[in-house]
């Protein structure tokens, strides 16, 4: 069995292993070692889709696929099976990404006909961003009535039977026109995701590239659809982040002080929660009960997406969720949907911390239900700051709170970018483009996605992404993975003298940026997909996001969005690593068609590499080979131009 | 009239040689006052916004303006 310091990186975590440990907790670190991966699972072997089987398509030992067949009751390959469940991740991906920015379209319109008590348009400017997006009439309308139409026309892009979506014109034109060519283009949001659920029923469609193409047309529904919906309308909904400093690591959590965590992947309860967190009524109640306030901390991306608007504390990312209620400290856990254990409710048993689960979607035996309404969501939010009140006075065991607490800076829009780089005056990229053009940057990567207790929590995030600012490339995050290289002190604008390389770090100190950048949570990917096009459109760096030096990486996924955020990034133009397993192995030519063969189709490709700095060094190698592409490798003789020289230059 | 600025540190020259230059002369702390940063409040009304928008993300919303796309033949 392992120790706990080889099960984490993060000194907090460890800390509270062992007390988990002492006071005979499970947490999903132990359960790791007790359940095995199934290894048929793991390769995308095993076909359930049907009452003929389960099918295991397990190939003799040490053959492929490309030697021998071997078919499943209705004669399915393993090729066939593997794109199948392959399709299958990218769709549930798709849908719960989706699901979340149906939510936050339906309350923007109850919240713009005053459906919604506590919710306003807090960005104007983002809902004419989305009026013009979506060819809606400006012009001296009332801001409520713009914004109906925004929701309603964001809401018809999940339903939307034919046509393309409206945010895949925001695209470099070369993309699109690739996606024309293979014919991927999204019609619909929830067409996709149902069309991939019939096209892997029994008996439909049986050949792995048809379910490949599929697969991207999903993808690239959630990408550029509905992922882009819920960052955008919450954008309008909550504002737009900017640079803001904040406070990760359980030490965040305060002994005297009633703790609320909430926990979960939509921001629209938490927002409620920092409001009813700060009502005098609820203040004066706590201080009755003998705390000295109320103190709302987040886990996973509702603790990113709070803390880019409110400077909300974040408690610990995905695999640390058990491990803040083993503090003894926390007096609810709020959480909506995506990523929540269900052991929460028996780890909760040991303290005297109340589960309080939120959303129709999402209910958990053990668990108290407090179900959520956009129409009712103040009141909503009280009644569970009031369970959190009512629970302070019944703690049991043992209470630590590691000393552990990281400062870092968070909140890096696309729009915000713009405006560091170029100021009011010429919002732009220039400044990027050009310190990647003149070599003092070499490239660009997002490194994002989840944990994985497979692997040492946060130790493989934060060894690629230092392995990549020390060579100079600078990294985007999201999601737990930003949490992790938060905890390690690379998200302040310190962190680019101790840990970049010279070319990063002299950008880094000029601008004022950290060299890992804090672009939100998962659902926020969509982010990274316009920064890299807005690189693109501001010129020198070829016409497409695969000219482009960058590539992606999800070194500790574990959840099927990955997979879906995974594809639409490759779908989009960019090389994308992963660590942990692979779920397609199984079948070689599956995976050859995944790592080799989208290729030739979108200039891009999926690679698996469990090591972070082997994985690092592919992605560094991607970035000089599209560099070289570029004619950007090496230094070059500066000419002048005379205008001789420009008619010519014109005349081609 | 300036005051005198009494901060120096010790940093090393391109080319090896330690030298004395002026320290910060800022206050050391940490940033506070959300709002104080926000450049949103430099766009009052609806026309200063359209107006930022038509010209900062002119990759978009201006019509005579596709950066490295602008080439004779489009994609």
């Amino acid at each position: 069995m392992a120790e706990n310091t080889d099960r984490s990186v993060c000194p907090a975590t460890v800390q509270l292993l062992g007390k988990a440990q002492q006071e005979g907790v499970s947490t999903a670190f132990f359960r790791a070692d007790q359940v095995k991966p199934c290894p048929i699972g793991a390769d995308g072997s095993c076909c359930r889709n049907c009452a003929m089987g389960p099918c295991r398509v397990l190939l003799p030992r040490g053959k492929s696929d490309l030697e021998v067949e071997v078919t499943g009751v209705c004669g399915a390959t393993t090729d066939t099976i593997s794109a199948r469940n392959f399709l299958r991740m990218i769709a549930a991906g798709a849908a719960a990404h989706s699901d979340h920015g149906r939510a936050v379209a339906e309350t923007l319109i109850a919240a713009a006909k005053g459906e919604a008590p506590g919710y306003s348009v807090k960005d104007e400017y983002k809902l004419m961003k989305l009026a013009l997006d979506f060819g809606i009439e400006v012009g001296d309308r009332p801001i409520e009535d713009i914004a109906v139409d925004v929701g309603r026309a964001a809401l018809a892009q999940f339903s939307q039977q034919e046509g393309e979506l409206a945010f895949i014109k925001k695209a470099p034109l070369k993309r699109q026109e690739i996606w024309h060519k293979l014919g991927v283009v999204p019609r619909g949001i929830d067409r996709e995701v149902v069309e991939a659920l019939h096209r892997t029923h029994m008996g439909v469609d049986q050949d792995a590239e048809s379910l490949l193409m599929h697969g991207m047309r999903v993808a690239l529904a959630d990408g550029w659809g509905g992922s882009m919906i819920g960052t955008e309308l919450q954008d309008v909904l909550f504002g737009t982040p900017q640079p803001i400093l904040g406070q990760v690591n359980p030490g965040v959590l305060k002994p005297d002080h009633v703790n609320v965590i909430v926990h979960g992947h939509e921001p629209l309860l938490s927002e409620m929660m920092v409001m009813a967190a700060e009502d005098p009524e609820m203040l004066a109640l706590a201080r009755a009960k003998g705390a000295q306030g109320i103190n709302v901390a987040g886990i996973c991306c509702t603790a990113n997406e709070i803390l880019m608007r409110h400077g909300i504390p974040i408690a610990g990312n995905f695999l640390q969720q058990e491990l803040a209620i083993v503090t003894g400290v926390v007096d609810a856990m709020v959480v909506d949907v995506q990523c929540i254990m269900q052991s929460l409710p028996k780890v909760a048993q040991c303290y005297h911390t109340r589960i309080i689960t939120t959303s129709n979607r999402a209910h958990i035996p053990g668990a108290t239900h407090i179900e959520f309404h956009e129409h009712d969501a103040l009141n909503a939010a009280r009644a569970i700051v009031r369970a959190a009140i009512e629970a302070f006075p019944h703690r049991t065991g043992r209470v630590e709170v590691p000393a552990h607490q990281v400062d870092f800076v968070a909140g890096f829009s696309h729009e915000t970018i713009d405006y560091l780089l170029g100021g009011m005056f010429r919002a732009s990229y220039r400044p990027l483009n050009d310190n990647i053009i003149n070599g003092r940057i070499r490239g660009v990567a997002g490194v994002v996605g989840c944990n994985n207790p497979r692997v040492e929590h946060d130790a493989v995030h934060v060894a690629m992404v230092k392995e990549l600012i020390k060579n100079d490339v600078l990294v985007l995050q999201t999601g737990c993975s930003a949490i992790a290289c938060a905890k390690a002190g690379l998200l302040t604008p310190e962190a680019a003298g101790q840990h970049a390389g010279g070319g990063l770090a002299e950008v880094c100190e000029t601008v004022g940026l950290p060299p890992v950048i804090h672009m939100g949570s998962c659902v926020d990917n969509s982010r990274i997909l316009m920064a890299a096009t807005a690189m693109v459109k501001e010129g020198g760096l070829g016409d497409d996001i695969s000219d482009l030096p960058a590539a992606g990486a999800a070194p500790e996924w574990m959840s099927e969005k990955a997979i879906s955020i995974g594809q639409y990034f490759v779908a989009s133009g960019v090389f994308t690593v992963f660590g942990v397993t692979w779920p397609t192995t199984g079948s070689e030519k599956f995976t050859r068609m995944l790592f080799e063969g989208l290729e030739e189709k979108v200039k891009a490709r999926w690679a698996y590499e469990p090591d972070p700095i082997k994985a690092a060094r592919c992605m560094i190698e991607h970035i000089d080979a599209r560099r070289k592409a570029l004619g950007i490798d090496k230094a070059r003789e500066r000419v002048l131009y005379d205008m001789a020289m420009r008619r010519e230059l014109e005349a081609l | 009239m300036c005051e005198k600025v009494e901060v120096k540190e010790e940093k090393t020259r391109f080319d090896g040689v330690k030298v004395e230059v002026l320290g910060p002369t800022y206050e050391p702390g940490k940033p506070a006052g959300q709002e104080e940063g926000s450049w949103r409040r430099k766009l009052h009304d609806r026309e200063e916004m359209l107006k930022y928008l038509k010209t900062g993300e002119r990759y978009w919303y201006s019509g005579d303006w596709y950066g490295s796309e602008r080439r004779k033949n489009p994609a």
